[in-house]
């Protein structure tokens, strides 16, 4: 009897040359993207996704041309940082053509695609148990848009990811090895522990890890002009053994940005922040630079 | 997955594929040899697999991606709006290549502007999960700007429009 691969082809399902072909058109896709930058953690609510929308503001006033890819899908927050959640992607002559934020990063999320308030819905033929290949179909979902969009030339695709440590280094190999990983931590115990479970669910992969961000490190007060401590116990996070691209202060007046879908670069003097998110950026740049 | 025909020791080759009840694929194969047909019907769990690679099972399956993770509110309403419920699609659809019924994005909706086969055809080109919004923002602009039928013009009005 004839042993699988001894047998050409599929008989017809064409379901390997499907997932081929998908993999092709996201690879042409990307062909265009100099370097792919995961921002992930693990934890969540460290900011990651502010981050994300604001660093691409400052990449964009180094220069830089910009697109974000927000990957998750379950809780998309790119559309309305980068103020595009009233704009639907449209079809164009060379593809799917996404957002654009008002300081011209290319957004492509979810949240352009649902009303407020809105989930997905994932139906399943067997209910009760949605849960079982939800992970799948959500990158199966994603390399569908992948395949689709044309970003065009880009110096920097920024992919907010979802938290979760095995999360993020699921998306990591979901983008491939040539796709570099930025984590963001927080100055407190508990998030660092689980950043550090990130860096090891990422080891076993080939992707680039670049190091972290320590973000509410410090609080900038606008009053005084000083940045004072914000967890109790602040300390270095030399031991998640990662280079640290820059330490950004809280600021309420960075919150009340992102909410209104506006970016740092739009204010003249945005203080300690601004001058954060720009050492991040330029490390970030020197990071890509230092490569042979 | 393959399968053998074990008297002939020939590969089989899919015939046919069909929904043979709710939560259940029936792919049909034959033997080119002998002749002998066989179908493997799924269960539910089986099906959610297929579905969650984003593949068609069969011929003809270009660009075909299953459909979930559909904006479930919008979605439903744009597909009413179509002439077109998500009830009464049949729900393997987009799984069966060479049999699906024709898109909802491919129905001009009852009380929208006419589409040109050019402009359909690109909207029919981006992802489904992103057709309704697509759909709803081009035929906002071609009422904004007066204009019945869709066309390349106004697929580029819109691009315009929304700062593309």
């Amino acid at each position: 009897m004839k042993a699988y691969s001894q047998i050409e082809g599929d008989g017809g399902s064409g379901v390997a040359e499907q997932i081929a072909d998908l993999e092709s058109a996201i690879a042409r896709r990307l062909a265009g993207v100099r370097h792919i930058v995961a921002i992930g953690s693990g934890k969540g609510g460290v900011g990651k996704s502010t981050l994300t929308r604001q660093l691409g503001a400052v990449l964009v006033a180094e220069g830089k041309r910009v697109g974000i890819l927000d990957a998750d899908m379950n809780g998309p927050s790119q559309a309305q940082l980068g103020g595009v959640r009233d704009v639907p992607p449209l079809p164009g002559e060379e593809g799917l053509l996404v957002p654009v934020s008002r300081d011209g990063i290319k957004i492509l999320s979810v949240g352009s695609l649902l009303a407020e308030g809105e989930a997905l819905a994932w139906p399943s033929a067997s209910p009760r148990h949605t849960h079982v290949w939800r992970a799948t179909r959500e990158l199966s979902k994603l390399a569908e848009l992948l395949s689709a969009v044309h970003w065009g030339p880009l110096d920097f695709l920024l992919v907010d990811l979802p938290p979760g440590p095995e999360r993020t280094a699921q998306f990591a190999d979901f983008l491939g090895p040539e796709a570099a990983v930025l984590l963001v931590s927080i100055p407190s115990a508990l998030a660092r522990g689980v950043v550090a479970r990130s860096v090891s669910a990422l080891a076993p992969l080939p992707n680039r890890l670049l190091g972290h961000v320590e973000n509410m490190s410090g609080y900038a007060c606008a009053g005084c002009g000083t940045v004072r401590p914000l967890f109790p116990e602040s300390r270095d996070a030399s031991d998640l053994a990662l280079p640290c691209l820059g330490r950004i202060p809280f600021d309420p007046q960075l919150a009340a940005l992102s909410d209104e879908g506006r970016a740092i670069t739009e204010i003249p003097d945005a203080g300690p922040v601004a001058a954060a998110l720009a050492e991040v950026a330029r490390n970030l740049i020197a990071s890509f630079e230092e490569l042979p | 997955m393959k399968f053998l025909c074990v008297p002939c020791d020939t590969p089989m080759r899919m015939r046919a594929t069909q929904e043979s009840e709710p939560g259940s694929l029936a792919v049909v194969y034959s033997c080119p040899a002998c002749g002998y047909e066989m179908a493997m019907l799924t269960n539910q769990h089986e099906t959610d697999m297929v579905r969650s690679l984003g593949v068609r099972i069969g011929p003809a399956a270009a660009a075909a991606i299953a459909n979930p993770g559909m904006p479930s509110g919008m979605m439903a309403s744009f597909a009413a709006g179509a002439g077109e419920t998500p009830a009464g699609k049949c729900p393997f659809a987009a799984m069966l290549g060479g049999s699906t019924q024709p898109e909802a994005a491919a129905a001009a909706t009852p009380s929208g502007p006419a589409w040109t086969a050019g402009a359909l055809e690109r909207l029919e080109a981006i992802p489904e999960m992103v057709r309704p919004m697509a759909r709803a923002g081009i035929e906002m602009v071609a009422r904004e700007n007066g204009q019945a039928l869709i066309d390349e013009e106004v697929l580029a009005a819109a691009r315009s429009r929304f700062g593309m």
